[in-house]
């Protein structure tokens, strides 16, 4: 077992804040702030119900907060295999500059303050998603699925579609559909992100025991459920166009970026990315179909963002 | 003619304590901002209740007339619409047929 291997080997060096800062995962955060603030501009744009600016801060906070928890958590039990990968094996953890038990702490005092902070500024059902995406990723995905199954990705990918639904929960009380349809986004589209990151990177998860889809299924399989992801992005990406949530702008975003995203997916498909023989010109498409799936996301909530939160929605068929 | 005294390097020990007390202001910072955000945050909804009316921010032992009455008109219509309650005219209506 990886989890019985000897951690903290490496010397102790003292930490510094940015060890602590990289042990909250900030890219992942900012992804999680980024589409939580569109889901709470969205609704206090479809609906009306406008909060109070400071509450709406100390929702994208605990918001934050709540994601940084869930990082700190996934970092502690996941150290072991950090440590042999070498993309990972620089983390505060594996390179001894934060203890273990350290992180485990901060993830959970972070987790309960999260919470407690969104309960007071926005209500209970905010409150209870954000709890539940807390434990869904800290727990379901990084304790149960990871090591479990390669279909980790795709229901671990949930965690990070709640943010916009506890956004919009935050204003309203409620979650509609419109708030699901933007969780369905985010569902949708992590498969294809990460799978295109694990074509370049399978071995390293091989090494570490982890059965990502390259590792158990091959290259050849990850590409093509790669493309069938990139495919139901197209009726996904346009359902709000039809709610009436996403309007023009909305509309000709994800009409280009969908078909980018669509074109670097068969791109990949026709390659040999992540075959043992692929070629520096196939690692770098894999890559730069990661890199742009980042994009996508921000162009998508970003269009939503402009639309809803600064008076340019303008319906389609109106 | 001598050279001066090389500075001795820092051990690990007193790094490590450096370090903690940096963490240990860090955490001091924390709370002070988590202490300010709860007692805002409190504040904003104190006053979205009938302890904040009056331009007051924190309940003064009494409602002010103008806030027992504005509660009391509300919680009349809210009852009135709840159970759709029949006008006195209808009812006379009724009285009639």
């Amino acid at each position: 077992m990886l989890n019985d291997m000897p951690l903290n080997a490496a010397p102790r060096t003292p930490a510094r804040a940015s060890d602590y800062v990289q042990l909250l995962k900030p890219r992942i955060m900012m992804l999680v702030v980024f589409t939580a603030l569109a889901g709470l501009i969205a609704a206090q744009g479809m609906t009306g119900q406008v909060v109070h600016p400071f509450m709406a801060f100390v929702v994208i906070l605990a918001v934050s907060l709540g994601s940084g928890a869930a990082g700190a958590i996934n970092m502690w039990y996941d150290a072991d295999i950090d440590a042999v990968m070498t993309r990972t094996s620089t983390r505060p953890i594996p390179s001894g500059a934060v203890p273990r038990e350290e992180a485990l702490a901060l993830g959970l005092i972070m987790s309960a303050v999260s919470v407690l902070l969104i309960w007071m500024a926005a209500n209970t059902l905010a409150a209870f998603l954000l709890a539940l995406s807390i434990a869904y990723y800290g727990w379901f995905y990084t304790m149960v699925l990871k090591r479990r199954t390669a279909q980790n990705i795709v229901i671990g990918g949930a965690a990070g579609a709640f943010p916009p639904v506890i956004g919009w929960a935050a204003v309203t009380g409620t979650a509609p559909l419109d708030a699901w349809l933007l969780f369905a986004l985010i569902f949708f589209w992590t498969p294809p992100h990460f799978w295109a990151l694990s074509l370049v990177a399978h071995k390293e998860y091989e090494k570490a025991g982890v059965p990502m889809l390259p590792v158990t299924s091959g290259a050849k399989a990850t590409r093509l459920q790669i493309l069938l992801y990139t495919l139901s992005l197209i009726p996904v990406g346009l359902a709000p166009v039809f709610t009436g949530l996403g309007g023009a702008i909305y509309l000709v975003t994800t009409l280009g970026l969908t078909a980018v995203f669509l074109y670097f997916a068969v791109q990949v498909f026709r390659s040999r990315a992540g075959d043992a023989d692929m070629a520096d010109a196939e690692r770098r498409l894999a890559m730069q179909m990661f890199a742009f799936s980042i994009l996508y996301l921000f162009g998508l909530f970003a269009a939503l963002i402009v639309e809803l939160g600064f008076a340019m929605y303008w319906p389609i068929g109106a | 003619m001598s050279d001066a005294e090389p500075t001795p390097e820092p051990t690990e020990e007193v790094l490590l304590l450096q370090a903690q007390k940096r963490r240990n202001l860090w955490l001091a910072w924390a709370l002070v901002a988590f202490v300010v955000i709860v007692g805002l945050t409190t504040a904003l909804r104190i006053q979205d209740t009938d302890f904040g009316s009056g331009d007051r921010l924190y309940f003064s032992g009494y409602l002010d007339e103008a806030a027992v009455e504005a509660k009391s008109r509300k919680s009349r219509e809210a009852a009135e619409s709840a159970v759709m309650l029949p006008s006195p005219e209808a009812e006379e209506a009724d009285d009639d047929g």
